[in-house]
């Protein structure tokens, strides 16, 4: 009888406050919730709003899916997605290769290593328009330092940031020069996290330092790897300061990227249109990031 | 024909020397064990034969071949390390190959030499797997395959089985044992585990310090340690030491008293040693009795297992001595027991810690 009346309270009790579970962990999350919230996700649901709209900041109108359609449909906006995914292309696969091999570098027995290193990262800690500004300067087509220099061995330079063809190709290659040194630094941090164990034995079986490279280092900083190429695409596909300091989406539209054209459309007061360019840009980023960071994380890819 | 020959072999880093003059000749087909407490230099040495480490004096001679300045690859010798250095990303059976594929190996004759070494190692089945996919005797064995395909002069192994638990330790040694029969090949094996030693080796070769204190047979070295070091080095329980005092000296014969000690005349080389002297006895606690005779002391802990006793035992001088007694002693903690021991059994160690071993 004893044992029947505990054990009924004993389930009487708890167990209705174990269902309904106790608000109180709850306060600890709404006030995240609510800076979240606020910043992040009412933005997101409002940017996806306006871009239905047209919009003049004080009033609008719904107007569907007419502003994704004139995006679309603009001549520039199809040349500023090509060359995003050019230029995103082009700053990660050359990030990869020269932070690698910049790695490698700084990671072997040579003089002043430390200092080396920190010259490496420095140009990642400058201000991005700074640098682009500085190499507008030397990107000068006659009294740029670059094309002076040439001119001193006989190089007749081109127009960097002039020639439609080189622009974007151009800005690129200041992008990865500001970029690699974070490159660099996940890499060595792969590098040395390789146990030593591995190089010795590939020694004792007579590896070269090429095969030690091929068959040990690259395989095994794959996961620096994957870092780095996550980070500069995304970086890529969204890149827009240093394309604007440098060129301003020129010459022409021949270094446009999809973050320059919206927000020239912002400046001349298309907020429906540019906030549907974002939706664009975030599509586009979430289309292509996202299949290749599932790729890239595939369980040990086959040798 | 010389396995492995090291003449006054030196290891210095900067000014801290590790390796203070080793000698030592390996016959071929001889297992060699290095044994010696953490920081011995025993890992250096079998390092430095290696070709990981450079030589800072002295010559290292392989299969009659000077190998100071060789390339690992061209020393013979192949390696087992203590994490195995299995590579992740590879299968068992690139893992093995590795080598040989370095070395350009026709596919065939390395698909043959892969699966014999296979063969030989029972790990046919495991060649498709990664690494992570097997259990730590299943990566020792791909690890020991790796060596395998090399078929070097000398295969040197570096603590292979300390990741291992004491189950599969006690396995993998006897397929090591095993192994060295069927390839009769010279091996030199790193351990701290005097155990692993014991069982394993033709010769053990025991470093303390950067110096070899003593080369043998595993029994020899048992019996008849060259010094104090090798005596509470080797066998285990640890050899029981006591401070005791010379009475006479006659011929081959030491007699000795002391506190914990009743006189007793111990077999020993007594030249050099005077009356007065005060000299070290050794023995081992297996070799005590529970008779009374020439040693009481105070029972601290008692383990009954049955078969044996173990005891711990604090002497009156305030040594503590571990006691093995066969059979089952009922015996309490606060207690006192006799002991004495057959004086033939005791070692006696001059005051440089050198053994006074009856001549």
């Amino acid at each position: 009888m004893a044992v029947m009346t505990e054990t009924g309270t004993a389930s009487a009790v708890p167990l209705p406050a174990m269902k309904r579970r106790s608000p109180y962990p709850g306060w600890f999350f709404l006030p995240a919730a609510i800076i979240y919230g606020v910043l992040f996700l009412l933005p997101t649901v409002a940017s996806l709003y306006f871009s239905l709209t047209r919009w003049n900041l004080f009033s609008s109108t719904f107007i569907g899916f007419d502003n994704f359609a004139q995006f679309l449909r603009e001549p520039f906006l199809i040349k500023g997605l090509v060359n995003t995914v050019i230029y995103a292309v082009v700053t990660s696969g050359l990030k990869v290769v020269l932070g690698l091999l910049l790695a490698v570098l700084l990671t072997s027995q040579i003089a002043a290593r430390g200092y080396l290193r920190s010259v490496v990262f420095f140009p990642v800690l400058v201000s991005t328009v700074g640098v682009g500004i500085t190499f507008t300067v030397l990107m000068h087509p006659t009294q740029g330092m670059i094309n002076e220099g040439l001119a001193l061995l006989g190089i007749k330079g081109p127009g960097w940031l002039v020639d439609p063809n080189l622009a974007l190709f151009s800005v690129a290659l200041v992008d990865v020069w500001k970029g690699v040194g974070l490159a660099t630094v996940i890499y060595i941090a792969g590098i040395v996290a390789i146990p030593k164990d591995y190089y010795e034995a590939a020694r004792i079986d007579g590896a070269t330092s090429f095969q030690n490279f091929l068959y040990i280092t690259l395989p095994l900083c794959r996961p620096a790897t994957v870092t780095v190429i996550i980070l500069s695409f995304i970086g890529g596909l969204r890149t827009f300061d240093l394309i604007w300091a440098m060129t301003r989406g020129g010459p022409g539209f021949a270094s446009d990227t999809v973050a320059s054209v919206i927000y020239k459309q912002y400046q001349a007061g298309f907020y429906g249109l540019s906030t549907a360019g974002n939706v664009v840009l975030f599509i586009l980023i979430a289309v292509l990031v996202v299949p290749l960071t599932m790729l890239l994380n595939r369980r040990e890819g086959h040798e | 024909m010389a396995g492995l020959e090291l003449k006054a072999l030196h290891k210095s880093y900067g000014e801290v020397e590790v390796i203070k003059g080793v000698d030592l000749s390996v016959t071929h087909g001889e297992f060699v064990v290095f044994v010696g407490p953490s920081g011995c230099g025993k890992s250096t040495l079998l390092r430095m034969i290696a070709g990981l480490e450079d030589i800072t004096g002295g010559e290292l001679w392989i299969a009659d071949k000077l190998c100071n300045a060789v390339e690992p690859r061209d020393r013979g010798i192949a390696m087992v390390f203590q994490n195995y250095a299995l590579y992740p990303h590879m299968t068992v059976y690139d893992n093995v190959g590795f080598g040989l594929k370095l070395a350009k190996t026709p596919r065939d004759v390395r698909d043959q030499k892969i699966r014999e070494a296979a063969k030989i190692l029972q790990m046919e089945h495991l060649l498709e797997r990664k690494p992570s996919q097997l259990s730590g005797g299943q990566r020792q064995r791909v690890a020991i395959g790796r060596a395998i395909v090399r078929q070097p002069e000398v295969f040197l192994f570096d603590e292979p089985l300390s990741n291992l638990d004491a189950a599969l330790r006690v396995d993998m040694r006897m397929e090591l044992a095993k192994l060295h029969q069927d390839l009769g090949a010279t091996m030199v094996y790193v351990t701290h585990d005097q155990v692993e030693a014991m069982t394993l080796a033709d010769k053990i070769v025991v470093l303390n310090g950067g110096v070899v204190q003593q080369v043998g047979a595993p029994i020899e070295l048992y019996q008849r340690p060259a010094n104090l070091f090798v005596a509470g080095f080797i066998g285990s329980p640890k050899m029981n030491f006591i401070g005791v005092t010379v009475e006479s000296v006659v011929a081959d014969t030491i007699t000795v008293a002391g506190k914990d000690l009743a006189t007793m005349a111990i077999p020993a080389d007594g030249t050099g040693i005077k009356p007065g002297d005060t000299v070290t006895l050794g023995i081992r606690p297996h070799d005590l009795l529970n008779r009374a005779g020439t040693i009481v002391g105070e029972v601290m802990l008692v383990e009954r297992l049955g078969n044996e006793t173990n005891i711990s035992l604090k002497l009156p001088s305030g040594t503590s001595w571990l006691v093995v007694l066969d059979g089952d002693h009922d015996l309490k903690p606060g207690g006192s027991v006799d002991l004495t021991f057959d004086p033939a059994r005791a070692i006696i160690f001059g005051s440089d810690g050198v053994a006074r071993h009856p001549r």
